[in-house]
């Protein structure tokens, strides 16, 4: 039953939107006047951050349009079989603590403030060895922030189907464009305006309203399914492919699921926006409480809450298989690309029957706004790390070492303002071009990211614990990963022809583990392999 | 009246929890989303539940209590922070 064109949103959509749009640009302006000119100021709040902030922040920072749109999708799409994607989630935790307490540390000790000034220090103060470890979070963090303003497109769609295309200098608008464009500039404004500081506490009001979303979310679908007993009786009615691996497309074998629980988290925890929040946290004490509120909280978010309403929304809304494509219910969406509004497309639908017109449409709206605050809070994060990394890791270091605090400061701002347009210029294209789609889903742009992300993981390791690795064993090591992970990205193709030996050998092996451990332990080897042959040539410099 | 523990055993003590919660933490990662899910995927195939719920779900929840709980024994007996 489609209940869209029954239950009329009017305009209060568009009243909580604004609501909690005033409110972001209050905490920005508030944190603004709260913040001093330094640089450390700006990308780490002063290392002052208590537990609370930093829990919330770190999760609304993990928390992306993934978790409330493409995690979800997949569910949908695929049945049961990826939920075992949550049980990264406690490993995730134990990161916090176990890598962020170190990195803590060496950032008090030493005054980092990016990833690479800890691993680049830890290895000699190798230029190339800055310049690889802040391409890998700039390769992290633009899939992310495209990710990002793309699911502020599609919400806008969602909220307001009927809004009219605007034209606007010659060119037209559609709700999509208008969508991300506003969910782009709120959020470049307040990054701007208050640094770290406003991320933060933004990430707070965000965190806050994003695990209310997925909790609400969940309960009201499992009523709205006639209570826990109803639902799983009619889950269980799942075709078999739906209940059991690999998973009706045929992808989740148990070790690629195993090996992006166990190398996806830690990608994500060592990415530089999270890596940014170790150091800005006021004590281990802080991580400590924020790793253990980190690994029960989420996954229960997930657990019992957006993953029920992606497998009820199977029951209600099956898939539709048509020329051997698996494609959502008309109720969801007309193409292969909108599952990922299967949340978003369910809690419109019933929410306003379970709970009736008026308080149905408030809560619909909290939670479309919960959608969003999931995408404003991890593009915040990532345009404040990628500012941070190009201003210290590159600018700094390459291009005006003299620069004064204050112009460093402008040129993070700078940063901010072209990597959001840019982001914004991919989607448009993306939006109009159906050619240009190599990464649809974001739920595949999210593993290319993290991927990415995972081949700063041996660096890190070694730099915390064991200590063995070398200069030129690093600088091998980390080329290789990043290396590796292209070759699973759409460029062997573009390159080599659609039909080419890298495609097959590296499609084979994404069918059985996660990309990110295939370029780990490539980096991880060769780095190991070149470190020990070259014991001779100086070692890491101790932190 | 017990008396307080040595040093040397309170350590003993501790590492032998610190290898019992990485253990069993990496038996969780295998059993949950790993290999261990061939044990129950054929009866989760056929429609297979527990109490009505479907065997994966059911498999997975259970997996994530064992991870939480280690996360959580973990916190109360090894994790120092700096200023505890």
């Amino acid at each position: 039953m489609n209940l869209l064109g029954a239950v009329d949103m009017g305009s209060v959509p568009l009243i909580v939107l604004c609501l909690y749009l005033l409110m972001l640009l209050g905490l920005g302006i508030v944190s603004y006047l709260k913040s001093r000119t330094s640089e450390e100021d700006y990308y780490l709040a002063g290392r002052g951050q208590g537990a609370i902030v930093t829990a919330l922040t770190i999760m609304a920072t993990f928390f992306s349009s993934a978790a409330m749109l493409g995690i979800p999708g997949l569910i949908y799409r695929d049945g049961i079989a990826f939920m075992f994607f949550v049980l990264n989630l406690p490993l995730s935790g134990l990161a916090i603590y176990l890598l962020g307490s170190r990195i803590w540390k060496l950032g008090q000790k030493h005054g980092h403030v990016t990833p690479a000034d800890l691993i680049a220090a830890h290895y000699g103060n190798s230029i190339l060895l800055r310049s690889l470890v802040a391409l890998v979070g700039s390769l992290y963090v633009i899939p992310y922030i495209v990710m990002q303003i793309k699911a502020g497109g599609y919400l806008a769609k969602r909220m307001f189907p009927d809004a009219d295309v605007i034209t606007f200098f010659g060119s037209e608008y559609g709700t999509f464009e208008l969508g991300a464009i506003a969910l782009s500039i709120l959020t470049m404004l307040y990054v701007l305006i208050g640094g770290m500081r406003s991320v933060a506490w933004t990430d707070v009001v965000q965190g806050a309203l994003l695990i209310g979303g997925m909790i609400i979310s969940g309960i009201a679908t499992v009523m709205a399914m006639g209570g826990p007993s109803s639902y799983f009786d009619q889950v269980s009615q799942f075709p078999p492919e739906a209940l059991s691996l690999p998973g009706a497309s045929g992808v989740w074998s148990p070790w690629k699921l195993m090996t992006i629980c166990m190398f996806a988290s830690l990608a994500t925890m060592i990415q530089p926006g999270q890596w940014m929040r170790y150091y800005s946290a006021r004590s281990t004490k802080t991580l400590k409480q924020s790793a253990l509120a980190f690994a029960i909280v989420l996954p229960c978010c997930f657990l019992f809450g957006v993953m029920l309403v992606a497998l009820g929304a199977r029951a209600l809304y099956p898939p539709q298989v048509i020329d051997g494509s698996i494609l959502p219910h008309p109720v969801i969406g007309s193409s292969a690309n909108e599952f990922d509004l299967v949340v978003v497309s369910t809690i419109q639908n019933h929410i306003p029957l379970l709970f009736g017109p008026e308080v149905g449409v408030i809560l619909v709206s909290i939670i479309l706004v919960a959608v969003m605050a999931a995408s404003m809070s991890t593009a915040d994060s990532n345009l404040h790390a990628l500012s941070a990394v190009l201003t210290r890791d590159v600018y700094d270091r390459f291009i005006r070492p003299q620069a004064s605090e204050r112009e460093k400061a402008w040129f993070g701002r700078a940063v901010i303002v072209v990597a959001t347009l840019l982001a914004l210029w991919i989607v448009r294209v993306g939006d109009r071009n159906p050619d240009f789609q190599p990464l649809a889903l974001i739920a595949q742009l999210m593993f290319v990211a993290m991927a990415f992300s995972c081949q700063l993981l041996p660096l890190a390791i070694d730099a915390l614990f064991i200590k063995a690795g070398n200069r030129i064993g690093a600088i091998c090591g980390i080329a290789t990963g990043i290396f590796v992970v292209c070759l699973f990205t759409p460029l062997p193709s573009i390159f080599l022809g659609a039909d080419n030996s890298i495609a097959n050998l590296t499609g084979t092996l994404n069918g059985l583990f996660d990309v990110g451990f295939i370029g780990f332990v490539a980096n991880a080897c060769v780095f190991a392999v070149v470190s020990y042959a070259t014991m001779g040539s100086k070692k890491s410099d101790e932190t | 009246m017990p008396q307080p523990q040595s040093e040397p055993h309170g350590r003993i003590r501790s590492n032998r929890l610190k290898a019992i919660l990485i253990g069993l933490f990496l038996f969780a990662l295998l059993m949950g989303p790993g290999p261990g899910l061939y044990l129950v995927n054929g009866y989760a195939s056929q429609g297979g539940s527990v109490l009505g719920i479907p065997i994966l779900y059911a498999w997975v929840v259970f997996w994530f209590f064992v991870e939480a709980g280690v996360v959580l024994a973990a916190y109360f007996k090894l994790w120092k922070a700096d200023d505890e």
